[in-house]
């Protein structure tokens, strides 16, 4: 009986070692293949709550990985991905440390303007192959300004958004307009037959009638609209011949003009605006306690962010190119497109360029509506997701109209000496003209001669 | 192993960490005042450019009145907030537990963390109907709402920094009235003194060194500290609030001109030195120093 039992127990033991060791067999069977895998890790940073942004380079990754299998590569990519937590400033200042530390991202997602001091500082490589490359040419043309510097393409850009004055539709109906009437607004303003001036007088008219506190609203903060309001005067901040900034005199003391008037005279605007905080702007406009909004598309998602429903938002709101400084001028809009750059230390420029090329196919473009932003390229515009979406798709025709801000190291400066002007004029502590000649100043001893003055 | 030695190598860590955090920081502060260091942060010697553009600088003046406001009007506060405060929590009231409480009231500035302190102050003084003064005028003044934050900018700054800052005088200022015999009290209330004249003739003159001490010791922070600022007002609104030490902060990581931002520092460095020579003259603090001439 015993032997028995020995022999069953030395059979299963047999049998079980006979089954490891085959499993045993497997792995190293399969190892060597495995480990001739090569992983190659990309790292790609953005920031702000637009995580799609690198997310997409992880989907794209996936397809990459795919192509590099039928080619026979024994490559793995992966993206690891991280988000920055925090100011604007802050995001410039850590990518520049890390590039010092040689820690920095492989691609670095950033606003265009950045361009021109990362370009110039050395940071980025040039990215020219991707304007001849197969997935950039249905691009909407006029994006490529926004990522040359120097006459050259330092960044691939990944989605856009545009800069449109949203309307309160129920101010204007209670104001009497027809629905035709407000309809038409948004197409009267594209043929140039309603001004600013007109906005302004439509402002102070909803006023007067007690049906809103303020007529126009602006941004709190320094930021690109400004310069869209001072393009729209007929100001030219750039010299790409010359590479220099433009102080624009003549337009800026208009945009300062305009925008004193609309706190000091016409008293449509809040005196103290740019000492408002983000969330109390939006939420004026929410309340309904103003008429115009000088927005971005996102800006709907900010609401609805604060407790207004889409379907409310889409009812209340109605949406506008700025409307030209003259009649019969053209409307005006601005992008601030956000764009993919490649670290000039990076150790595998040829897989990030692949990487880039596959994340402008239409469907990682068309996830751009999930934060309200819209597809760069005109096969991402005609993808169902994006026309589906009952805002976006009302909105897209404003690409034709924008404009952006100059790619150059020095605008930061510029932008800094401007903003200051407009408080100084909005708050009324200086004339147009007097805040004018202390921007003057302060750009020279800023920029010094690196900066075109035109008198008129 | 040689005695002298052993001092020092007991000291290393410290001594390492001292010149790690502070001699070479300088050093580099230094340095940089002396170059063209920009975005693309290279070394670039530039000599006293930075230095002569200081003093072409257009906003320069208004820097400068804004620093003297800030620094002046926060000290004043802090040490005469602070010394009533300590007044009223270890002389006047006398019941040792109460004055603790009321002390620790006052510490809560102290321990908040400047963030939420400040989104504190940024809701109440909120322009529009929705800041928290706002909505108290309305309802008890019926009077319409005010641009707190773009009319009374540095002023709304200097308490916010004064709450903060006076807790330090309180406590300094308590200990020292704590100091004070009991004696010399009740010697004067049997000589018929008042409350206020014990104030003025015992308490006051006995504060002159805890004065001192604060006063340089806020001068030194204030001329540097601009976190509550750059949370409050980011030195706005126009340039009502931007004061020396934030300007220099401006301009070396916002405007990315480090070689300009680190020569703003040195100055404020030096105008430190002088302000600190200043103050002990002010106060006589070799006379303070001295050994009593009573034993």
């Amino acid at each position: 009986m015993l032997k028995k039992k020995n022999f069953v127990f030395l059979l299963v033991m047999v049998f079980s070692l006979a089954i490891l060791v085959a499993c045993g067999d497997q792995t190293t069977t399969v190892a060597p293949e495995e480990q001739a895998k090569e992983i190659i890790t990309i790292k790609a940073q953005t920031a702000g709550a637009e995580t799609r942004r690198v997310d997409n380079l992880v989907a794209a990754a996936e397809k990459l990985n795919k192509e590099l299998v039928a080619e026979g590569k024994n490559i793995v990519v992966e993206v690891e991905t991280s988000i920055f937590d925090g100011g604007w400033a802050d995001y410039y200042r850590q990518f520049k440390l890390a590039f010092r530390a040689q820690k920095e991202p492989d691609i670095y997602a950033v606003g265009h303007p950045n361009i021109g001091w990362l370009a110039s500082g050395g940071y980025i490589l040039p990215l020219c192959q991707l304007k001849e490359a197969a997935a950039y040419q249905d691009i909407f043309p006029v994006l490529w300004e926004a990522v040359t510097w120097n006459d050259q393409i330092w960044g691939a850009p990944l989605d856009l958004e545009v800069r449109p004055v949203f309307f309160r539709v129920d101010v204007l109906q209670k104001l009497g307009w027809s629905e035709a009437e407000i309809k038409n607004l948004p197409e009267k303003v594209r043929a140039g037959a309603f001004t600013v001036e007109d906005m302004t007088q439509l402002g102070k008219e909803a006023q007067a009638a007690g049906l809103v506190e303020w007529g126009i609203l602006h941004r709190p903060t320094d930021g690109p609209e400004f310069h869209m309001m001072a393009k729209n005067f007929g100001a030219q901040l750039y010299d790409p011949a010359q590479d220099k900034l433009i102080f624009d005199k003549p337009a800026i003391l208009k945009t300062l003009q305009y925008l004193h008037g609309l706190t000091q005279n016409e008293k449509v605007t809040p005196e103290a605006i740019t000492t408002m905080e983000w969330k109390q702007v939006h939420q004026m406009m929410i309340d309904g306690q103003a008429l115009f909004w000088y927005g971005g598309i996102w800006n709907v998602f900010n609401y609805v962010a604060q407790g207004m429903p889409f379907d409310e938002v889409m009812d209340k709101f109605d949406f506008m190119l700025v409307p030209a400084a003259e009649k019969g001028g053209n409307p005006i809009t601005l992008s601030h497109p956000f764009v993919y750059t490649v670290s000039a230390q990076t150790e595998h420029p040829e897989l990030v360029t692949r990487l880039l090329e596959l994340v402008a196919a239409p469907e990682f473009q068309a996830a751009n509506v999930e934060t309200g932003h819209l597809p760069i390229t005109k096969s991402g515009i005609k993808h169902e997701r994006v026309q589906a979406d009952p805002f976006l798709s009302t909105v897209t025709y404003m690409i034709e109209y924008t404009t952006f801000q100059p790619n150059h190291p020095d605008f930061v400066s510029y932008g800094g000496a401007f903003y200051k002007a407009i408080q100084a004029v909005q708050l009324g502590r200086k004339t147009p003209a007097e805040a004018l000649d202390a921007m003057e100043a302060q750009i020279k001893s800023d920029i010094g001669d690196n900066i075109i003055i035109k008198e008129g | 192993m040689k005695r002298w030695f052993l001092p020092y190598l007991m000291l290393s860590p410290f001594l390492i960490l001292v010149v790690m955090f502070y001699v070479i920081p300088a050093f580099i502060t230094v340095m940089l005042a002396f170059t063209d260091m920009n975005y693309a942060m290279e070394w670039r010697f530039a000599g006293l450019v930075n230095f002569e553009k200081i003093f072409t600088d257009p906003f320069l003046p208004v820097i400068v009145w804004n620093t003297c406001k800030y620094v002046g009007g926060t000290l004043f506060f802090n040490v005469v907030f602070g010394f009533v405060l300590a007044l009223l929590s270890t002389y006047y009231i006398q019941h040792e537990k109460s004055g603790i409480f009321f002390r620790a009231l006052w510490m809560l500035p102290r321990i908040s963390p400047p963030v939420v302190y400040v989104l504190l102050f940024l809701w109440f003084f909120a322009p529009g109907q929705y800041g928290l003064l706002n909505a108290l005028s309305a309802i008890f003044l019926g009077v319409e709402p005010q641009n707190w934050l773009s009319e009374y900018a540095m002023l709304i700054v200097i308490l916010a920094n004064g709450f903060v800052g006076a807790s330090f005088g309180m406590i300094i200022f308590s200990s020292a009235i704590r100091a004070i015999p009991q004696d010399i009290f009740r010697a004067a209330k049997v000589d018929g003194a008042t409350e206020f004249a014990i104030t003025k003739e015992i308490i006051l003159p006995l504060m002159k060194w805890p004065v001192m001490f604060v006063s340089v010791w806020q001068l030194l922070s204030l001329l540097t500290s601009f976190e509550y600022i750059l949370l409050l007002t980011g030195g706005g609104p126009f340039l009502d609030t931007e004061v020396w030490s934030l300007y220099s902060y401006h301009r070396a990581f916002v405007g990315f001109e480090f070689g300009y931002g680190a020569a703003l520092a040195l100055v404020m460095v030096f105008t430190a030195f002088f302000l600190t020579a200043l103050m002990l003259k002010l106060f006589d603090f070799n006379r303070m120093i001295k050994s009593s001439r009573i034993d």
